[in-house]
């Protein structure tokens, strides 16, 4: 019943890697939630305009996306110490029934004596890298039978 | 024209914002999280939180706000901007009821190719003056008669 983890986490792990669909409605619920109605998030003409491809996602809706799969891997969002990404180019948004695939994947870069994780993480689209220095600092996952309830 | 230096530094007072239990639900449901901690006081008290939480990107609806603020102040259309990076360092989670108070600070502008970079710093906290959050935000400022040629 009790499962011991040894060595929870090492330099180097992939602890989580997820892929996420962005489509148009995923657009104007996040503007609606979020507040941000920028039109380069909603109309193709606007985002032509300003010399995009087309209409493009909000950058913070890809980091919470990204945000997501550490609350998911953490547990919960009070797990989350530190997060940080830098916008590194523009998620393209089809106007069609599936959208944009996103993967994002999280790699161990230094496990602290504190006991907290340093994590790198990786956002693409296709091969290119939509968001760079992706780097959060989480209180990692307590393993099962650890846990103080 | 550049934005002139002697705005860095520059300070915005608190601004209000206090976050309801359906835009808590509204956001979660945007970004796709089924946690039930964003939803469901039970679950979320189950985890130690006094009520429902929010996701960590949350928190930016208020520092963006600040953002606005600032823009307006100095004069610069929404268009204008781009978000190049965006950190933030938590002190806790934000919670349903919790009336925030996010001072924005205009910390360091340079100059970038033409373009205006800002370092904007946001510090988030509760009625009680505890720590929520800070943001470290940059944000690019594009010049005022671009040629819409793009790059």
């Amino acid at each position: 019943m009790t499962e011991r983890v040894t060595e929870p986490f090492a330099v180097g792990d992939v602890v989580a890697d997820q892929t996420y669909w962005i489509t148009r409605e995923h657009l104007v619920r996040y503007a609606g939630a979020s507040g941000d109605f920028n039109p380069i998030h909603w109309n193709d003409r606007v985002a032509r305009a300003v010399g995009l491809p087309g209409v493009v996602a909000h950058g913070m809706l890809t980091m919470a996306l990204a945000g997501r799969l550490l609350t998911d891997w953490a547990g919960d969002p009070a797990s989350i110490i530190e997060y940080g990404v830098r916008f590194a180019r523009p998620v393209v948004v089809p106007d069609d029934d599936a959208g944009v695939a996103v993967r994002v994947a999280a790699t161990v870069s230094e496990a602290r004596d504190d006991g907290n994780v340093a994590l790198e993480i990786t956002v693409r689209v296709g091969e290119q890298k939509v968001l760079t220095q992706a780097r959060a600092l989480v209180r990692p996952p307590v393993p099962d039978g650890a846990r103080a309830e | 024209m550049p934005i002139d230096p002697s705005v860095v530094g520059r300070n915005y007072p608190p601004q209000p914002y206090e976050v309801s239990r359906e835009k808590i639900r509204e956001f979660a449901e945007a970004i796709g999280d089924r946690r039930r901690s964003y939803v469901d006081t039970q679950a979320a008290r189950e985890r130690g939180h006094p009520d429902v939480v929010a996701p960590p990107t949350f928190a930016l609806i208020p520092v963006m706000r600040g953002f606005d603020m600032l823009m307006a102040d100095l004069g610069i259309e929404f268009a204008r901007i781009v978000h190049v990076d965006e950190r933030i360092t938590y002190s806790r989670a934000v919670t349903v009821g919790d009336r925030l108070q996010t001072t924005t600070r205009l910390d360091k502008v340079r100059q970038v190719a033409g373009n205006d970079l800002l370092t904007v710093r946001s510090e988030v906290r509760d009625e009680q003056g505890g720590d929520v959050c800070v943001s470290l935000a940059t944000l690019l400022v594009r010049p005022e008669d671009e040629g819409g040629s793009g790059d």
